[in-house]
């Protein structure tokens, strides 16, 4: 390791000179020592410790403990209310739906766009998927709730065609919340996909067909394996950012449902209670990633797939 | 393929328009009720066209301020980013394959893990830090500025690092080789062959890093401290209560978007055309005015000037009147509802004159109505009384109340206010603000009416 460091090193200092090795070396240490590594470990460290005071920081009271894990698992009370192990069960079946809902939305259009689409038209698409991006986060989920609020678009346009007869809740059954997270990371899902089919050699799907194989068994035997890779990446760049979304909760969140994110930025912003949040976002961390490789395993997909 | 079968095409075509549908809906829809004056934004009931909202976006201090810290902190981002990028795909070129995978594994993590992580484990690593070295609440390292900096530049270098890889792999490094042994030194090889290669990529890596570092939330949320930036700003104001201003705010950047993605194209298809030969594309590039009307800078400028000219004559659109109709109406609804529990009243009064405490609760709310704008905070106190669905109840003139009993002293004041009743009877009941049917808003005059206890 040390040696392949060194040997790379080198090989910079005889193509680009010292200066330009330097430089690499000391951003490459900057940006994964104090940037990535360290304080991912300074929040494990956190979460392990007791809130404590300012002053006491580093004193006699300043131990490790783990009541911080012991209260997500047993509750405020200490007697198992499972409140908050329920919020994250239910975040991550939510993520795992929108992400779902984005493989079936962007699939086709993914398809399209690489076996379809030509010249003009192909670039007008890709535009079109892109220029909805530019618009702000919270802008895109203030739209959702201006189409799906109780007075929203939907209701009022249903109202007065008369197919509704009163108002629906599309905020409380988390309609809104749903639709705007998967809106928001099509386009995560839609390029990996691309890029995975575009890869597809046309004549294979001409070859399936020719010896009689529907448009669906073209695809389920042709175009998805060759598309796994690109779908697995979207699915976990769009599973991630699902559940580690807070901005579309906070704003299009039902008064009842809580995602897991925001019971941090509570115990955090709200409670001033950095160990148990630093705690929370700990345990969301690592159950993210534990379910993330999990499902690689399942689908076997080899993680070098992920963000290329 | 599908391009075959007339019916397959069919569906993929239908399938891609509503697609499209979804994605520019919400955009769409966002646009138009920026121009709405409805004070929540919405299509219909459409009430006037107004460019107000610019107006009360520009005027909002919360967001302005933070749009200058959004920007402080969005130099200073670039300014790592873009560099820590180029370092990092670089490094990524030049290393053996094992330490490489693990190397790309680690950076690529930021990108996908939480950003609320991300946002708690630099305060939580720097506030340690500034404990550690002894500098107070006062230092750098609980400086709402700095944090964000390191926060976002952990993950967004990463997008940096991205888009250098892509344009890495297509560099020859057999150039940087004949320039060595030409007699470059290692530096003039890396100033003069591959900067210059990369600069399209670090251009579109500054704009990406820029673009991430304005939107991010997740991060900044939290290590922005006590401070906002332009889009923590923004949240707090959608979560707590929403008007149309933020609506003017997506209508400019839409149009900014569109200026930009229109002078994009041109420069794309200019390219194009440079790339087959000028005569290919036809005529356009062959003369000298086509030359300068087809090109980007042209474009752009003219793009520019319609949109200076749209924010000038918008600037000076005056929707007072229709707004004043639109109080008015509400007025008018008002007020006759209130003729009607008059009426109902003193019908009641007659036909049971022993319950003799003659009304004076109407009395009391009636003399608001001479001010000008009377309606608005008369539809604003009886919810009822905007709510929709009157339309069964008998309309009179709303300016000319029944002119006998004791409705006639309370409301006839309210006919010198400047727009008087003219707009009054003609409009739609129906269209009055159903935001505004707080619970109790039923269409019932009882409800609307004063308080009107014996």
């Amino acid at each position: 390791m040390i040696e392949a460091v060194r040997n790379g090193f080198r090989a910079f200092v005889g193509r680009y000179g010292l200066a330009v090795a330097v430089y690499i070396a000391a951003a490459m240490f900057v940006w994964v020592v104090l940037l990535i590594v360290l304080p991912q470990i300074a929040m494990i460290d956190t979460s392990f410790r007791g809130n404590v005071p300012a002053s006491a920081v580093g004193g006699p009271d300043d131990g490790y403990t783990l009541s911080n894990y012991a209260a997500f698992v047993l509750g405020p009370m200490g007697n198992g209310n499972l409140f908050d192990v329920t919020i994250l069960i239910r975040t991550l079946v939510a993520a795992v739906a929108v992400t779902l809902i984005d493989i079936a939305l962007c699939y086709p259009v993914a398809y399209m766009l690489a076996h379809s689409a030509t010249g003009v038209t192909a670039r007008l698409m890709v535009l079109g998927l892109i220029a909805p991006f530019w618009i702000n986060e919270i802008l895109r989920a203030f739209a959702f709730r201006i189409i799906f609020g109780s007075t929203g678009l939907i209701n009022e346009v249903g109202q007065a065609t008369g197919l509704m007869d009163r108002p629906f809740d599309f905020i409380s059954a988390d309609v809104a919340l749903y639709s705007s997270l998967a809106y928001s990371y099509i386009l995560l899902m839609i390029f990996p996909i691309y890029n995975a089919v575009e890869a597809l050699d046309k004549n294979q799907i001409e070859a399936a067909r020719d010896m009689g194989a529907g448009t669906l068994r073209v695809h389920w035997r042709i175009v998805l394996p060759v598309a796994k890779p690109g779908i697995a990446s979207g699915a976990t760049i769009v599973f991630m950012l699902t559940a580690g979304a807070l901005a579309a909760p906070q704003i299009l969140g039902g008064p009842s449902s809580l995602w897991f994110t925001q019971l941090v930025y509570q115990w955090f912003n709200d409670a001033g209670n950095w160990p148990r949040g630093a705690a929370y976002a700990t345990i969301l961390l690592v159950t993210c990633i534990t379910f993330v490789l999990l499902m690689m395993k399942v689908f076997r997909v080899p993680i070098g797939a992920i963000g290329r | 393929m599908s391009a075959s079968s007339g019916p397959a095409r069919a569906t993929a075509v239908g399938y891609g328009l509503l697609f499209y549908l979804f994605l520019f809906g919400p955009l769409i829809i966002m646009t138009v009720t920026a121009f709405n004056s409805s004070s929540f934004p919405r299509i219909s009931p459409w009430e006037c066209f107004t460019t107000d909202w610019f107006g009360v976006l520009i005027s909002d201090r919360r967001l302005m301020d933070g749009l200058w810290t959004s920007v402080t902190i969005g130099i200073g981002v670039v300014l790592i980013a873009v560099p820590f990028g180029l370092a990092g795909a670089l490094a990524l070129s030049e290393i053996t394959p094992r330490l490489r995978s693990a190397l790309y594994t680690v950076l690529i993590t930021p990108v996908l893990i939480p950003g609320v992580v991300l946002g708690i484990s630099t305060i939580v690593f720097w506030g340690s830090v500034g404990q550690l070295v002894g500098s107070g609440r006062a230092g750098i390292f609980f400086d709402g500025t700095f944090l964000t900096i390191a926060g976002q530049v952990t993950f967004v270098a990463a997008y940096a690092m991205l888009i250098f890889m892509a344009r890495l792999q297509r560099f020859d490094p057999t150039l940087t080789e004949a320039a060595l042994d030409l007699g470059a030194t290692p530096g003039q090889a890396f100033r003069k062959i591959l900067l210059p290669f990369l600069r399209p990529a670090i251009a579109s890596a500054a704009f990406l890093t820029l673009l991430a570092s304005f939107e991010n939330y997740n991060t900044t949320v939290f290590t922005i401290l006590a401070d906002s930036t332009f889009t923590t700003a923004l949240a707090s104001k959608v979560r707590y209560g929403i008007d149309p201003s933020l609506s003017a705010l997506a209508v400019i950047i839409i149009a900014l978007t569109l200026i930009g993605a229109i002078t994009h194209e041109a420069v794309m298809r200019r390219r194009e055309a440079l790339l087959k030969g000028r005569g290919v594309r036809s005529g356009l590039y062959a003369s000298r005015a086509g030359r300068i009307a087809a090109h980007p800078a042209t474009i752009f400028c003219l793009l520019v000037a319609i949109a200076g000219i749209t924010v000038i004559r918008g600037s000076q659109y005056d929707s007072s009147v229709c707004r004043a109709e639109i109080l008015e109406e509400r007025r008018a609804v008002q007020e006759r509802l209130m003729e009607e529990q008059r009426q109902r009243m003193r019908q009641q009064r007659e036909s049971q004159p022993a319950a003799a405490a003659p009304s004076t609760a109407p009395g009391g709310s009636a003399p608001r109505n001479s001010s000008p704008f009377g309606g608005a905070f008369g539809g604003g106190l009886a919810p009822g009384g905007a709510t929709g669905e009157p339309t069964a109840l008998p309309a009179p003139t709303p300016g000319s109340p029944a002119s006998n009993g004791d409705g006639t002293s309370e409301t006839a004041p309210s006919n010198q206010s400047p727009f008087g009743s003219a707009f009054g009877s003609g409009l739609a009941p129906g269209s009055a603000g159903r935001e505004d049917a707080t619970p109790g808003g039923s269409p019932s005059p009882d409800d609307g009416a004063p308080p009107a206890s014996p």
